[in-house]
């Protein structure tokens, strides 16, 4: 149970359509990530998957059955927003009970669910709290506690880590990755950060101005890129594009992730204009007159003078070809 | 050791102009009311009296009868403020925050018009629309078929009181409206949607989720409409005069200190007994003041979002 | 076009519930309104009916022109209400950053003597205000009112602008500092710009209670000169009060120029109020 389907889903406000024409399908218990800049549309997507904007056209299904017109809160779903939005005045408890008891499920059940998410959050020593008096990784939790305590068909997340400093987020992704192993349920996440993406996914989907980019697994979109913008958007620091044309091929652009590009080799030259050294590895910036800065990622600790003038190589199995419009040629 | 700061004189320069002006024209000559009313004229000018305007007030039976009357006036129409007024003004803000809602700016422009009118045009017109002469009410009402429900309200002892009561509400629906509006919009989006994604819509969204988060603007609200009710006046000398008629049933402590301090008719004034009227005034505000800031403000959580 | 979060059947009653609501509230002023520019018959003969041609008459109009003198009652108002407002607005302003700004021994207490007044009404003070008035030749007077009126808007105006200056960066103020700006200058030139927002909110609330005032026009400044046009039409409808032409009439020109200008300043006021709220 809790399989996703959208069909040629599009949304738009006034005159504007955000969402042009989704075509996706998440299977049972996958993680899938939406991911892509901001104004991308994926939260709208989520939103719209959530019941809390409406389909403009098209269709969205859970487990076959099409729930465009079904209430946020009979789809079987639950929700993590960004600010958590955890209601003020209820204790965590109450918090995390309120969506059984409004269904009218018995005491002693919501009582023994809301332990069970509690204590899979180690949270059950706050139960009586109220979020003011909550750190903003336990207000996390506890936003994450009141999704697990409805058993959905669906997870949402709407970028749930963005509000927390850099070491909560890596705990609370492992976190949200062990729960995901745990439960088994589908979930639906959406970020702007590709690394959370990459770490997380089965599945991702890389929207572009209310377009699907690309969808695959992770490393099958670092690897095979279909166009410029997903090779440019996954992976970090970001792929460099050279003029292929100034290297005598066919094709418009190279792509070449930066630890692709070793130096000694002849095919590229400049100046290094820039060195940053992050202990495990050192990113060197060259600037070549025709295919401008370019960067290039080397293990561990190396020595590099700025304006030092080095060649650069690659191979050519791994670079991607691309044409004018930026779309990969096989 | 810190050398020590020298007198920062911008502070002083800041805050003199306000403090100097408020404490003249306001804490000096409240505690000049306060004091006057310790004081009554005797033969030989202005005598103290210690507390014996006060056991005037409550002892002598003309007085005291006048005062307990215009207090019962005064409980009675705060009592129909809060009951008609605030809820009245909840129910209108939260039909005006319903979501998607088109025409809202003008509804909220158009109910808080009779709040910016002076208490002259409001008596009058309320005067002229329910006097019999004139016939809009009664025509209104034959037009229902309930023409016998008519009866010249502000001129009988029994409905007076309550009417211009619902004048007055009438009058100010709008700030509670507005406030209330106001703290159900600082309501963030992403909580309405999560109660949504759990099942908590429409009234029982209201009552679990909104009603609790706005309960201190209520609170606030409340004692705004105690303080504006027992210092209220204008209405009343307005449509009935200061004789708060018919026969004082709608004589309230603001009308009944106005006649004791000016006088009227044959009596005449007294400024003596005015400030002590005035005090009581005080003493009843600032019981309601401290019973609302340490009973119930105490009580009531205000939430961060 | 599905709607799985809003009812068509649920907007329609909360519409039909506002319409009538907005049709209570605005019903009254439109009856006085259109009956005043009618004759006394159709006054009387239908009184729901908006003046046509036979019925339309300025007669009212005519007898307040000719009998009151509204124009200065008018000019009165005008000058009390902004005299008020200006002081009440600097003064208050400048109180507001005193105790928003700095800290100093004291300052809770000065914050509270001053909130004091938002809960204790003035009026109470009236008799020893008259005495005080009295006493120093004010009675009279517009600077008796506007005193009055400084005084009695000055507590909800520190409470409401120091809850915005507490709001204004304070890396601007120091940077402000270190360029060497005077704490007066910091106040004028980069506090008082940013809490302009506030400023109207302030404005607005305190102008309404004084232009409406009855009470202390009655009490201090009933002469024919300094009348307020509040009072002056109260004084005016008591004594026309069986000609209601002339009554309808007056009662439509209290209301003009306060209708006028809520619906010019009403974004303004209800930004005002909701200020903070909208995210």
């Amino acid at each position: 149970m809790g399989a996703l389907t959208l069909t040629q889903v599009t949304k738009s406000f006034g005159t504007t359509q955000v969402i042009k024409g989704v075509d996706l399908a998440v299977e049972d218990g996958e993680f899938c990530v939406f991911v892509g800049p901001s104004g991308c549309g994926k939260s709208t997507l989520l939103r719209m998957i959530a019941g809390l904007e409406d389909v403009t056209s098209g269709d969205v299904a859970i487990d076959g059955a099409r729930v465009n017109d079904l209430a946020p809160a009979r789809r079987e779903i639950a929700m993590v927003f960004q600010s958590y939005a955890l209601y003020p005045h209820l204790t965590v408890r109450d918090n995390m009970g309120l969506a059984l008891k409004q269904a009218g499920t018995p005491r002693a059940q919501i009582e023994a669910a809301t332990g069970k998410a509690a204590e899979m959050l180690a949270l059950a020593h706050l139960l009586e709290r109220r979020p003011a008096e909550l750190s903003g990784g336990q207000r996390q939790r506890v936003a994450i506690g009141r999704a697990i305590v409805r058993r959905p068909k669906l997870f949402l997340f709407d970028e749930p880590l963005s509000n927390l400093d850099a070491a909560l987020r890596v705990q609370t992704r492992i976190e949200i990755a062990r729960l995901h192993r745990e439960l088994g349920a589908t979930m639906i996440y959406v970020t702007h950060d590709q690394v959370e993406a990459m770490t997380l996914a089965d599945k991702i989907v890389v929207l572009r101005g209310g377009v699907v980019e690309q969808v695959g697994r992770p490393m099958d979109l670092y690897n095979d890129p279909d166009n410029t913008f997903v090779a440019g958007f996954i992976g970090s620091p970001q792929m460099n594009f050279l003029d292929a044309g100034k290297l005598g091929l066919r094709s418009a652009r190279l792509g070449i992730r930066p630890e692709h590009l070793v130096p000694g080799g002849g095919q590229i030259g400049g100046r290094v204009s820039h060195v940053e050294k992050l202990g495990g590895e050192t990113l060197v910036y060259v600037a070549s007159e025709d295919h401008g800065l370019l960067t290039v990622r080397l293990f561990g600790e190396q020595d590099y003078a700025v304006d030092e003038v080095v060649g650069l190589g690659f191979e050519p199995n791994r670079a991607f070809h691309f044409d004018a419009e930026g779309r990969r040629l096989r | 050791m810190a050398q020590r700061k020298a007198f920062r004189w911008h502070i002083a320069v800041f805050l003199a102009p306000a403090v100097l002006v408020y404490t003249a024209i306001m804490i000096v000559p409240l505690f000049g009311t306060l004091n006057l009313s310790l004081f009554n004229t005797g033969e030989e000018g202005r005598v103290f009296v210690g507390l014996r305007n006060f056991a005037t007030l409550f002892g002598d039976p003309r007085w005291s009868a006048s005062f307990w009357n215009a207090l019962g006036n005064n409980a009675w129409f705060f009592l129909v403020h809060m009951l008609v007024q605030n809820p009245v003004g909840v129910a209108l803000a939260a039909l005006l925050s319903s979501p998607r809602l088109r025409g809202a700016a003008f509804y909220r422009t158009a109910i808080f018009i009779p709040t910016i009118l002076s208490f002259v045009i409001v008596g009058f017109v309320w005067k002229l629309i329910l006097s019999p002469i004139w016939g809009i009410a009664p025509g209104m009402l034959d037009a229902v078929g309930l023409k016998s429900l008519f009866a010249p309200w502000l001129g009988r002892e029994g409905t007076a009181l309550t009417t211009l009561a619902l004048i007055s509400v009438w009058q100010f629906v709008g700030i509670p409206m507005m406030l209330i509006y106001a703290a159900l919009l600082s309501i963030p989006d992403e909580v309405i949607e999560a109660a949504e994604m759990d099942g908590v819509t429409g009234w029982s969204q209201f009552w679990k989720i909104k009603l609790p988060l706005i309960l201190p603007s209520i609170g606030i609200i409340s004692i705004l409409t105690f303080v504006g009710n027992f210092n209220a006046f204008d209405l009343i000398y307005v449509t009935q005069g200061a004789l708060a008629g018919p026969n004082f049933s709608t004589d309230i402590l603001g009308t009944f200190l106005y006649r004791t301090f000016f006088g009227f008719q044959l009596q005449i004034g007294d400024p003596h007994m005015g400030a002590t009227i005035a005090t009581a005034m005080f003493g009843i505000i600032l019981l309601g003041v401290g019973f609302y800031l340490f009973a119930i403000q105490r009580r009531l959580r205000r939430y961060q979002f | 076009m599905s709607q799985a979060r809003h009812s068509t059947a649920r907007s329609l009653a909360a519409h039909a519930v506002l319409i009538l609501y907005t049709v209570i509230a605005l019903f009254p002023v439109f009856v006085v309104v259109i009956n005043s520019f009618k004759n006394r018959r159709a006054i009387f003969a239908d009184p729901l009916a908006v003046p046509t041609a036979e019925s339309f008459d300025l007669v009212g109009y005519r007898t307040v022109l000719a009998q009151g003198d509204f124009l200065l009652y008018f000019q009165n108002s005008l000058v009390v209400t902004v005299a008020s407002l200006f002081f009440v607005l600097l003064f208050g302003a400048m109180a507001a950053f005193a105790l928003s700004e700095y800290r100093f021994r004291g300052n809770m207490l000065m914050g509270l003597y001053l909130a004091l007044g938002i809960m204790i009404p003035i009026r109470l003070g009236t008799v020893a205000i008259l005495q005080m008035m009295v006493a120093s030749g004010l009675v009279n007077t517009l600077t008796a009112l506007v005193l009055v009126y400084t005084a009695q808007g000055l507590p909800l105006a520190v409470f409401i602008l120091s809850e915005f200056m507490r709001g204004v960066s304070d890396d601007l103020k120091n940077a402000g500092r270190i360029d060497g700006l005077s704490e007066y200058t910091i106040f004028f030139r980069l506090v008082l710009p940013l809490v302009r927002p506030a400023m109207a909110t302030v404005a607005v609330f305190t102008m309404i209670p004084i232009w409406n005032d009855l009470w202390f026009p009655l009490i201090l400044a009933p002469s024919e000169a300094t009348k307020t046009v509040t009072l002056g039409s109260q004084v005016f409808i008591g004594q026309f009060v069986t000609n209601w032409n002339a009554v309808l009439a007056a009662l439509s020109l209290a209301i003009l120029p306060v209708l006028v200008l809520y619906l010019v300043f009403s974004r303004q006021l209800i930004r005002g109020i909701t200020a903070g709220a909208v995210k």
